[in-house]
């Protein structure tokens, strides 16, 4: 490591050794049916022949990855100079697929309850995104006016996938109420995208694999994303901001471009949309860079990276025990440094209001 | 530029261009408001023959979820893609990254006949 630029972390996983330990910040008759019976999350998950998190993430103290705050210090916060780092929680994605709306939306408020009162404790440099359950719009705003204002606390997370597009009317309470109290919106692969409430993880069917599943993060992203924009979500809330977590970066150029051709043609059915719909994505939305791709020259990913604005769009992300987790210095090879700069710290620290 | 009789003032209509091949160029011709509106049958995206398009109504700019239909203000849509613009001023009624217009031929008309300028 040659270079010591300051890093603002967007994508990071801490969580609980045990679901117990959100009891306490539950109400009955949901206190007991989470002590007693676990979360209810639908499903299983696609099988990763590599596991789903680093092999040298698992605390010697038993636990799983993600639970222990002392190697995640040692690990990352102090291993890569992260001024801050973006809490996402681990395993409470699911809340959004869960058929029901109101013990989901309790689980998201425990679980918002309980990062305030330990991690967020924990370490100066913790900044954490808040739970909601988007299938109950309205208990999602009250619960983002109740926590969404806590300093410490930077966006509300949700589902990347949904049970249906995100930009639809249904949803736009939520919206509202990250409009009115000033934080972002952002998305995170998580729940589990084949079973509960979810669509069919492709536009084609269930794919066999995790290899084709993990690939094809894209497709929900560029989903929403084409849902927000064509709904006017950025023109009836201007104010608003959203976050592409873990989703890539290399498909935004040709998503844009399809949708502003199609635009101009096909404008009559959207027409409170006047501006092209690239100029809602690059001046609304942010992408995070993990899982990055790997093209074959470093070239062709700095240019797609000047397609789509980088320097204001795209914040650094290592994901953080997962598998496919991301060091920093990997991923701004054949960058320059002012691009670098921006990627890693400046546009987070612009979109959160953190002073570095 | 040169003046060139084009047609009577009594062939045009306020529903259709009439389209015709003056000096090798295709010009549509049509009525709006009463008013002669002469334009080059190209359109500037991919050359289609834009005056063959339908000439309508319009849904102007609104709010999320609603639906303001004009009647008055005529567009011609392009017959391939549907490009719309307007046909008083010739503009593309989507924003973009650079203007879009269809280019407006002078006209005039003396004697009820209408003339062209190319």
């Amino acid at each position: 490591m040659n270079e010591n630029f300051p890093i603002i972390d967007c994508d990071v996983h801490q969580t609980y050794q045990h679901h117990n330990e959100l009891v306490p910040y539950m109400d009955e008759p949901f206190k007991s049916r989470l002590a007693e019976r676990g979360f209810g999350y639908p499903g299983g998950m696609y099988y990763s022949v590599v596991g789903g998190v680093r092999k040298d993430s698992f605390p010697e103290s038993g636990g799983t990855p993600g639970s222990d705050y002392q190697l995640m210090r040692k690990q990352l916060l102090d291993h890569y100079n992260i001024k801050y780092a973006v809490l996402n929680g681990g395993a409470m994605l699911g809340v959004t697929l869960m058929t029901e709306q109101d013990y989901p939306a309790m689980l998201a408020k425990a679980y918002n309850d309980w990062l305030l009162e330990t991690w967020i404790k924990y370490d100066d440099r913790f900044i954490g995104s808040m739970m909601i359950a988007a299938q109950n719009p309205l208990a999602a705003a009250e619960e983002i006016r109740r926590v969404g204002t806590h300093k410490r606390i930077c966006q509300v997370i949700v589902s990347g996938v949904t049970p249906m597009p995100i930009g639809q009317r249904y949803f736009h309470p939520i919206f509202e109420a990250c409009s009115d109290v000033g934080i972002p919106i952002s998305f995170h692969p998580g729940g589990n995208q084949s079973s509960g409430t979810a669509p069919v993880p492709t536009p084609v069917g269930f794919p066999q694999y995790y290899l084709e599943w993990h690939t094809l993060l894209a497709n929900v992203y560029m989903s929403q994303l084409t849902s927000m924009v064509v709904e006017g979500v950025f023109e009836k809330y201007p104010k608003l901001k959203a976050v592409f977590i873990e989703g890539g970066i290399s498909w935004l150029p040709a998503l844009m471009w399809r949708l502003d051709k199609n635009y101009k043609a096909l404008r009559q059915q959207t027409p409170w949309l006047k501006r092209l719909p690239s100029e809602y994505i690059l001046n609304h939305c942010k992408f995070t860079t993990q899982p990055i791709e790997e093209p074959p020259k470093k070239k062709y990913l700095v240019e797609i990276f000047e397609m789509v604005n980088a320097e204001k769009t795209v914040m650094f992300s290592s994901d953080y025990p997962h598998w496919d987790f991301d060091d920093p210095y990997y991923i701004i090879r054949g960058m320059d440094n002012n691009l670098k700069e921006r990627v890693l710290y400046k546009n987070a620290a612009e979109l959160y209001g953190l002073e570095i | 530029m040169e003046l060139h009789e084009f047609c009577q003032l009594a062939d045009l209509s306020e529903k259709e261009f009439l389209i015709k091949e003056i000096n090798g160029k295709s010009i549509g011709a049509i009525l709006v408001d009463g008013v002669v509106h002469t334009i080059l049958n190209y359109c500037p995206h991919e050359a289609a023959e834009v005056c063959k398009g339908k000439v309508t109504g319009t849904v102007l700019p609104s709010n999320v979820g609603e639906y303001l239909y004009d009647g008055n203000q005529k567009v011609i849509s392009c017959p391939w893609h549907g490009w719309e613009f307007d046909i008083k001023s010739g503009k593309a009624l989507f924003e973009s990254e650079k203007s879009y217009r269809l280019k407006t031929i002078k006209n005039s008309i003396v004697n009820n006949k209408i003339y062209v300028g190319v």
